[in-house]
C-alpha cells in the first residue's frame, strides 16, 4: 500500500487504533489501555503495553531508613494500574472515541498527519494519583510521548518516576549520550559526559539485588537487539529503537528485569533467566543516599515529593542500520 | 610448665611465656641473601598439618601433645585457613551482638558486681569448638644449631602451643604476632607441634568485630633462626626540623648476643642508592644513636612517596658480617596546630578507606596478590588513606601503604561493642573493658603489640585504640601508653564520643562514624576542642553511596575538619557452590543456617566481594582526586 503526501494510514478498529506507515505499524490498545504494539520494519517492541512506573527494588539505604514502610504503597501501584481514560486528537481535533458502533462511520481510507493517543491512568495509592501518558504519531513514525504525573500530597514520597517498556526479548546491548556508569541525582559528579555504548544488559551484582543501573542526565538512548518471537522471522540482524529526550534530560535504566522482579530476590542468583528487556525511561529519580544504612534519609535535595506534579517528554524513533536499505 | 585449660577463663591471663612484640624487621644472614630476598633463616611452616576437631574444650583430645599416635584419627587440615571454611563448625556473620546471643547467657568475668571470676565460661561450655593441629618436622639446614623461635602471624581466638611434649606458651590476640621460643624443645629432626586452637575465651569479649566469626590458624606460622647477634628490636625514628627540609634519624637497636660482639654499622641510603648517613658504633644490649643533621631531606606523602632505606649490619668481635637488617623508613611529620592535622607542615587531607581483609574463597586468609589488588585500586581511585578496620593486618600491607604513600590509622584489635550497645541503644550496664582492673592489662598488651610490631612505619600516621568499646579507665589507660611510648603521631579513638566523661583524656582528634553534614557543621560552629575527621562515613552498603559532596564541601568550609574513611572497602561475602544450579555464587550472613544474623549488613564495599569496583567507584575517584 503505498503512502501518499506521508500521510498515516489510521484503522479504527474495535478494540484498538491502528496507526501504521511506510514501515511501522502501531497498535494503541483500548482494552489494555496502552502502546500494545510498536512494530517497526517488521519486529515487535513490546512484550506488554508500557506503564507508568512508581517503584524501584529498595536499595539497602531505603530499606535502612523505612523508606519502604512509608511508600510502600507505591509497589503495589507499580504492579497494578488501571486505564481509566482515552482520549484521541486527529490532526488536532479530538474526536469522539470509535468504538462500535461509533466507528462504523470510518474506512479503509483514513488517514491522517498526526494522531495523538492520551491514555490516562489511575493508581491504587490512597488516595488515588492520576498519570497521563500521550503518544502523538507523525507521518515519519516517530512517537512524540509525554509523561505527566498529577502531584497529591497527600501520598508518600516516591522512589521514582517514569514509563516502563518491556521489550519481548533481551536487548544486544544499548548506547546513549548521557553520563558514565551508574548515577543518580546524588551520585553523578565523579561521571563523565559522553556517548556509552553498553555491551549485553548489565545487572550491578549488589549482594541483594536492588535498584541499580540508572543513567541520569541522558539526551538519548538506543536500544538494540537482534530476536524477535515472530516465527516467520529467521535473521538475526540488528535492529534499534531511539528515545530522545525532549526539553529536559531523561533518566533511564535498561536491565532484564522489572523493579517487582528486582525486589524478590534475596541473591544475585534467584533472578530470573534474563529472556527480556526493561527499559524504565525516567521522569524523577530519588538519591541513593548514603550517611548510613540504619535510619539516615536520602538528602532533602534528592527526595521525590509525590505533591508535585511531574512532567517529561521523549521521543521514540526507529534508527536506521545498515541493514536497512 | 603445664598449660591450663582456665587461662581462656580468666581476662587477666592473655600470654603466656610468650616472647616480647617487637619491630616487625626483616634480617638475613648475609648480604647475598638479602639482594637475592631469600632468606635460609626462615623456614615456613604453612601447608597440610595434623587436625582434629571437637565441639567444646571437655570433648577435645587433650593429651594429643604427648605424642603423635593421635594422628590415626586425625584429618589433614591447611594452614593457614579458617576452620569453617574447610567444613568444620559453621560459618557465622554477626554485626554487634556477641556470636553466642540467644544460645548462651554469658557475662564476662568481674562486669557485674557478682559475677566474679566466671570460671568455666568458656572451658565448661557445651559450645566452644577446638581445633587440635598437629605438624611434624625437620629442621632446614639454615637453622639448625641456631636458636629457633616460633611465630603465629594470627591465630583465632585462643592458641596453646607445644612442642615435643613440652607446653610452649599460650597466646590471644588474634590479629597480631604470636612469638614463642622453642630453644630448649627443639630438635634437628622428627620434631612435633601441637598447636590447640580454641574459637572463644575472654578474648571474645574484646573481638566483637563486625565479620564472619572465625577461629584457626589464619595467617602465616613461620620458624625463625637468630644469628649469634641479633636485632631483637628496633625503632627508626626519622625526625624533621620545623624547616622540613633538615632531618635527624634517632635509632633505637635492641640485641641478643650468643657470641661476643663487635660493631654495628648504620647507613641511611637516598632512593638512587647514594649514602646519606653512615655510622659504626660498638654494639651494646641497647643503642640509641642519634645522627647529626640531614639536609635536602625529601620527604614522604602520599603523592611522593619518598622511602630512605635504612640498614643496619651487624658484626662480631672478629668482624664477621652476623645479621643484615634493612628497613625502609622515610621523613614526614604530623602535628597539630590551632586544631588542625598537619603532615610536613600542610593541612592533612584524608581520603581514606576502612578496609577488612577479605577474600570470597579464603575469608580473612588473604594473600600478597590481593593486597597488591587492593593497592592497584587505592591508587586508581585516589584513596590515599585506611583504617585498619578493626586490627592489625598482615604485616605485609603496612610496607606497601609506606611504598604507596598510603596515610594509616593503625588500629587496635578491640571492638566490645555488644556489650554497651544493644539494639542500637548506649546501655554499657556490662562494658568490657570499660574501668575493670581485671581486664585493664588485656588491652594495654594489645596497644603495645600494635605500637612495638609496627612502629618504624612512616605510612602510620595515627594509632586508634580500637573500635567501638564505649570509654572508661581502661581505654584511658591506652591512650596514655601509645602517648609515653610515641609522641610523633596521633591517637585516635571514636568512643568518647558516647561518653564524654573522657573527652578530654582520650584521642587527639575528634572522630565520629556517620556524622550527617548537618552534624560536622554544628561541631565546627561551637568551639571545637579538636580537629575533625569521620573514621566511618559514606555507608555503601549494596546501591548506597550517594551525598558525597556535602561532605567534600565541608573541606572548603573548615580546616579543622579532615575528611575521613568510607565504610567500607570491600563487600565480605564468600564463594559457595549454589545447591540448584552448580554454580559459583556470593553468598553473605545468614545464608549458613547462622541465627541470629546482620546478613547482608556483610557487605558495604566500595568493591565486590571479587574486588570488581562498584559503580560508585567513579563518584569516589572523583571528590577524592579533588582534594589532595
Amino acid at each position: 500500500m503505498g503512502y501518499i503526501n506521508d500521510a498515516l494510514r489510521i484503522v479504527y478498529g474495535d478494540c484498538t487504533l491502528g496507526v501504521h506507515g511506510r514501515d511501522f505499524d502501531y497498535l494503541f490498545s483500548y482494552q489494555h489501555g496502552g502502546l500494545e504494539s510498536l512494530v517497526i520494519d517488521e519486529r515487535e517492541w513490546l512484550y506488554r503495553v508500557p506503564k507508568p512506573a512508581f517503584w524501584r527494588a529498595t536499595t539497602d539505604n531505603d530499606r535502612g531508613n523505612g523508606f519502604p514502610l512509608r511508600s510502600g504503597m507505591w509497589m503495589g501501584a507499580d504492579m497494578f494500574i488501571s486505564c481509566t481514560g482515552i482520549e484521541i486528537i486527529v490532526d488536532g481535533t479530538k474526536i469522539e472515541m470509535p468504538t462500535a458502533p461509533l466507528n462504523n462511520r470510518y474506512s479503509e481510507g483514513e488517514t491522517a498527519k498526526k494522531i495523538q493517543i492520551i491514555f490516562t491512568y489511575q493508581t491504587i495509592t490512597v488516595p488515588s494519583a492520576r498519570v497521563n501518558v500521550s503518544y502523538e504519531v507523525t507521518p515519519d513514525g516517530s512517537i512524540k510521548t509525554d509523561v505527566h504525573y498529577f502531584g497529591n500530597d497527600k501520598l508518600p514520597e516516591l522512589p521514582l518516576f517514569g514509563l516502563r517498556f518491556v521489550m519481548p526479548t533481551a536487548a544486544l546491548g544499548y548506547r546513549y549520550e548521557g553520563l558514565s556508569g551508574e548515577t543518580y541525582p546524588d551520585r553523578m559528579c565523579g561521571a563523565g559526559d559522553g556517548t556509552y555504548e553498553i555491551e549485553g544488559l548489565p545487572v550491578t551484582k549488589y549482594l541483594v539485588p536492588q535498584d541499580c543501573n540508572v543513567h541520569m542526565e541522558t539526551n538519548w538512548l538506543e536500544v538494540y537487539r537482534n530476536k524477535t518471537h515472530n516465527n516467520s522471522r529467521k535473521d538475526n540482524n540488528k535492529f534499534g529503537i531511539k528515545f530522545l529526550s525532549l526539553g529536559k534530560k531523561f533518566a533511564f535504566s535498561c536491565i532484564p528485569y522489572t523493579a517487582l522482579e528486582l525486589e524478590s530476590a534475596t541473591h544475585q542468583e534467584e533472578l530470573p533467566a534474563a529472556r527480556r528487556t526493561v527499559v524504565t525511561i525516567l521522569g524523577a529519580v530519588r538519591g541513593v543516599g548514603g550517611i548510613n544504612s540504619w535510619g539516615a534519609d536520602v538528602e532533602p535535595a534528592y527526595h521525590i515529593n509525590a505533591g508535585e506534579d511531574i512532567s517529561y517528554s521523549f521521543l521514540i524513533s526507529r534508527i536506521l542500520t545498515d541493514t536497512d536499505s | 610448665m603445664q598449660a591450663d585449660i582456665n587461662y581462656i577463663d580468666n581476662p587477666e591471663i592473655f600470654r603466656v611465656n610468650q616472647l616480647p612484640a617487637h619491630s616487625d624487621h626483616a634480617f638475613y644472614g648475609s648480604m647475598e641473601e638479602m639482594r637475592e630476598g631469600k632468606n635460609s633463616l626462615l623456614q615456613s611452616l604453612n601447608g597440610t598439618w595434623s587436625f582434629h576437631y571437637s565441639a567444646n574444650a571437655k570433648e577435645r583430645p587433650a593429651d594429643f601433645y604427648k605424642a603423635d599416635h593421635y594422628t590415626s584419627d586425625f584429618e589433614e587440615m591447611q594452614v593457614p585457613c579458617h576452620i569453617e571454611m574447610a567444613g568444620y563448625d559453621k560459618i557465622h556473620y554477626i554485626n554487634t551482638m556477641y556470636p553466642w546471643e540467644g544460645h548462651l547467657f554469658r557475662r564476662p568475668a568481674y562486669s557485674l558486681n557478682d559475677s566474679g571470676k566466671m570460671e568455666g565460661s568458656f572451658s565448661q561450655a557445651d559450645y566452644n569448638p577446638v581445633g587440635s593441629y598437629l605438624k611434624k618436622f625437620d629442621l632446614e639446614d639454615g637453622l639448625i644449631g641456631k636458636r629457633i623461635c616460633i611465630c603465629f602471624e594470627g591465630a583465632e581466638q585462643a592458641m596453646y602451643v607445644w612442642l615435643n611434649g613440652e607446653f610452649v606458651g599460650y597466646a590471644e590476640d588474634s590479629f597480631t604476632p604470636s612469638e614463642f621460643d622453642l630453644t630448649p624443645y627443639i630438635k634437628e629432626k622428627g620434631n612435633v607441634l601441637a598447636v590447640e586452637v580454641h574459637k572463644r575465651s575472654t578474648a571474645a569479649f574484646l573481638e566483637d568485630q563486625d565479620f564472619f566469626r572465625f577461629f584457626g590458624i589464619f595467617r602465616n606460622v613461620t620458624l625463625y633462626a637468630k644469628p649469634d647477634i641479633h636485632v631483637e628490636d628496633m625503632w627508626a625514628r626519622p625526625e624533621l626540623k620545623d624547616d622540613y627540609r633538615t632531618g635527624c634519624l634517632s635509632l633505637d637497636i635492641r640485641f641478643s648476643s650468643l657470641v661476643k660482639p663487635g660493631d654495628v654499622v648504620i647507613t641511611l641510603k637516598d632512593d638512587k642508592g647514594s649514602i646519606c648517613l653512615e655510622k659504626r658504633l660498638p654494639i651494646t644490649e641497647e643503642i640509641h644513636f642519634r645522627s647529626k643533621n640531614l639536609d635536602n631531606i625529601i620527604l614522604w606523602e602520599h603523592q611522593k612517596p619518598y622511602l630512605y632505606l635504612l640498614t643496619i649490619e651487624v658484626f662480631d668481635e672478629h668482624g664477621r658480617l652476623i645479621e643484615v637488617v634493612p628497613y625502609k623508613t622515610g621523613f614526614r611529620k604530623i602535628e597539630i596546630k590551632d586544631k588542625v592535622i598537619l603532615l610536613n607542615g600542610k593541612r592533612l587531607i584524608l581520603n581514606g578507606v576502612n578496609r577488612h581483609e577479605w577474600s570470597a574463597e579464603r575469608g580473612r586468609c588473604i594473600t600478597l596478590k590481593e593486597m597488591n589488588e587492593d593497592m592497584k585500586i587505592f591508587r586508581k581511585n585516589h584513596i590515599n588513606a585506611v583504617r585498619t578496620c578493626h586490627y592489625p593486618d598482615q604485616i605485609p600491607w603496612y610496607s606497601l601503604c609506606d611504598e604507596n604513600g598510603i596515610y594509616m590509622m593503625a588500629e587496635t584489635n578491640l571492638e566490645s561493642h555488644g556489650s554497651w550497645q544493644k539494639m542500637g541503644a548506649v546501655e554499657p550496664s556490662w562494658n568490657i573493658p570499660g574501668s575493670i582492673k581485671e581486664w585493664k592489662a588485656a588491652v594495654i598488651d594489645r596497644a603495645r603489640t600494635n605500637f612495638e610490631t609496627f612502629k618504624n612505619h612512616v605510612s602510620i600516621l595515627f594509632w586508634s585504640l580500637g573500635n567501638e568499646s564505649y570509654a572508661g579507665d581502661n581505654i584511658e589507660a591506652m591512650n596514655r601508653f601509645f602517648k609515653a611510648a610515641d609522641e610523633s603521631r596521633l591517637v585516635h579513638y571514636e568512643g568518647v564520643y558516647h561518653n564524654r566523661a573522657y573527652e578530654a583524656v582520650i584521642s587527639d582528634v575528634e572522630s565520629r562514624m556517620y556524622a550527617t553534614p548537618g552534624e560536622i557543621i554544628e561541631y565546627f560552629e561551637n568551639q571545637p576542642l579538636k580537629p575533625f575527621l569521620l573514621c566511618e562515613y559514606m555507608h555503601d552498603m549494596g546501591n548506597s553511596l550517594g551525598g558525597m559532596k556535602s561532605y567534600a564541601r565541608l573541606l572548603d568550609k573548615y580546616e579543622g575538619y579532615h575528611g575521613g574513611f568510607i565504610w567500607d572497602y570491600i563487600d565480605q561475602a564468600i564463594y559457595v557452590t549454589d545447591e540448584v544450579t552448580g554454580e559459583k555464587v556470593l553468598r553473605y550472613g545468614g545464608d549458613f543456617d547462622d541465627k541470629p544474623s546482620d546478613y547482608e549488613f556483610s557487605g558495604n564495599g566500595i568493591v565486590f566481594a571479587d574486588r570488581t569496583e562498584k559503580p560508585a567507584m567513579q563518584e569516589v575517584k572523583y571528590y577524592y582526586g579533588l582534594y589532595q
